[in-house]
């Protein structure tokens, strides 16, 4: 059963349950298959264009991270939740077989239209601890009682 | 300094300018894939019948996924799959270089299998930084059997060198 | 392809060609669209750890392409009753497949005008790095 996060327990400074990652080659093609992009920058590491932008490897999709953290905001929402809106910068790149992390925190809580809204940061950090994909997400939670 | 573009009244005049629609299809198979390709092992994402007796109508599209653009080699691009169509609005920036700038997604529905959705995309904005050009793209999603907007998304590309 | 009609054909006569050359990216949409995900075909350090010498085509890939040979060369009207190919030598990206086919044997059978062909893919160095075969049906002119 899908875990539930109520309104009622959550509070402002809360840590999102953080994961980190590290895809290969295959995850990254799989990402091509999934979302269409078949830009060659994320799998082909003869790329011209890699060599033209003085990176080293492929580089992970920016939509690859946004994705991430929407599993972190889906999760954190819960199937009684809805994520309202999220959204990210591509700051910097992520290289291929480089651990990224995903995390988030709740900034702010507060009903609005009659909705009880999470404001998050969200964001992927590379193994430096640079944020590379900062963002910020909504979510609507359901009331316990 | 002379800037790298210049951002003109016609340009911004051209912001809001809708496309045609193009038709954007949520299968079971797609959304599968695209969980596939973000490495989610959610069941609410592959198993039918567990999202059912969560209450959903099918299994749910991850977030970020908004459905698949109907494909035809002679309409779609080939690398990134978006479709060219009449409408909206074509800049001819000089830049080679394309990276991602950035991505947002509001919902006022959930995105199930078996949704069909009809998107339209309009320029939102154009700035100039430095060496860099940034273009936001807004697409409005609504769905073709009840016209209701289920989604937005706002798409920034960075155009460079 | 314009149509092609049954009394115009002749045994031993070649089947239009069709010249195949996979970049990278082509072997990626074909993992993407037959679901097949083994990384030989677009990871190199992969490929090379397994004993290849670098990343190699799909056979299946190989065996779609002369599906679409034999596809484009009966025309709208004609149909394809049967296919298949064996994966007898390795194609790599990069390098031109050429994909042929022969008429072997023109016949009719319950009715239906039928032809036997010889299909295959063939490397640059002439080797049919997947023969097959395939059996299609093509319409009378009216």
């Amino acid at each position: 059963m899908a875990e539930q996060t109520y309104f009622e327990d959550v509070k402002e400074g809360q840590d999102l349950p953080e994961f980190t990652i590290a895809p290969d080659k295959q995850q990254l093609v799989k990402f091509a298959a999934g979302s269409g992009d078949f830009n060659p920058l994320h799998f082909d590491e003869k790329f011209p264009m890699l060599q033209a932008m003085g990176i080293s490897d492929n580089i992970v999709h920016g939509r690859f991270k946004y994705a991430q953290v929407g599993r972190l905001v889906f999760a954190f929402a819960g199937p009684k939740g809805r994520v309202k809106k999220f959204g990210v910068s591509y700051r910097g790149m992520d290289l291929i077989r480089k651990p990224i992390t995903v995390k988030g925190v709740v900034t702010a809580t507060k009903k609005e239209g009659g909705e009880n809204l999470v404001e998050l940061d969200i964001w992927t950090e590379d193994a430096d601890g640079k944020k590379t994909t900062p963002g910020t997400a909504t979510v609507a939670l359901p009331l316990k009682g | 300094m002379a800037e790298v573009f210049e951002v003109t009244d016609e340009i911004k005049a051209q912001y809001g300018k809708e496309t045609d629609p193009w038709v954007y299809e949520v299968t079971t198979t797609s959304v599968r894939m695209y969980a596939r390709g973000i490495g989610s092992t959610d069941p609410l994402h592959y198993d039918v019948d567990y999202a059912k007796s969560q209450g959903f109508r099918s299994i749910v599209a991850p977030m970020g996924y908004v459905g698949t653009p109907v494909f035809h080699p002679d309409t779609n691009d080939g690398t990134f799959g978006f479709p060219r169509r009449a409408g909206g609005t074509r800049l001819n920036l000089p830049m080679k270089g394309l990276l991602d700038g950035g991505t947002e997604t509001e919902y006022l529905d959930y995105i199930c299998a078996g949704d069909t959705l009809l998107e339209t995309s309009h320029l939102a904005e154009v700035k100039v930084r430095g060496n860099m050009v940034f273009v936001t793209n807004e697409s409005v999603f609504k769905d073709r059997a009840s016209g209701k907007v289920v989604a937005r998304q706002r798409l920034t590309s960075i155009h460079i060198g | 392809m314009p149509q092609i009609y049954f009394e115009d054909i002749q045994e031993g006569q070649e089947i239009s060609e069709l010249k195949k050359n996979c970049s990278t990216q082509q072997l990626v949409l074909w993992a993407a669209g037959s679901g097949d995900f083994y990384q030989i075909h677009y990871d190199k350090d992969f490929a090379q750890g397994t004993g290849l010498p670098g990343l190699i085509v799909h056979g299946a890939l190989k065996h779609a392409f002369l599906g679409q040979l034999v596809h484009d060369w009966i025309g709208p009207a004609g149909r394809i009753r049967k296919f298949g190919c064996s994966y007898r030598g390795m194609d790599y990206p990069g390098q031109d497949i050429r994909c042929r086919g022969v008429v072997k044997k023109k016949y009719t059978e319950n009715g239906m005008n039928l032809l036997d062909l010889d299909v295959w893919t063939e490397n640059p160095e002439g080797k049919k790095t997947s023969p097959g075969t395939a059996t299609v049906t093509l319409p009378n002119r009216q």
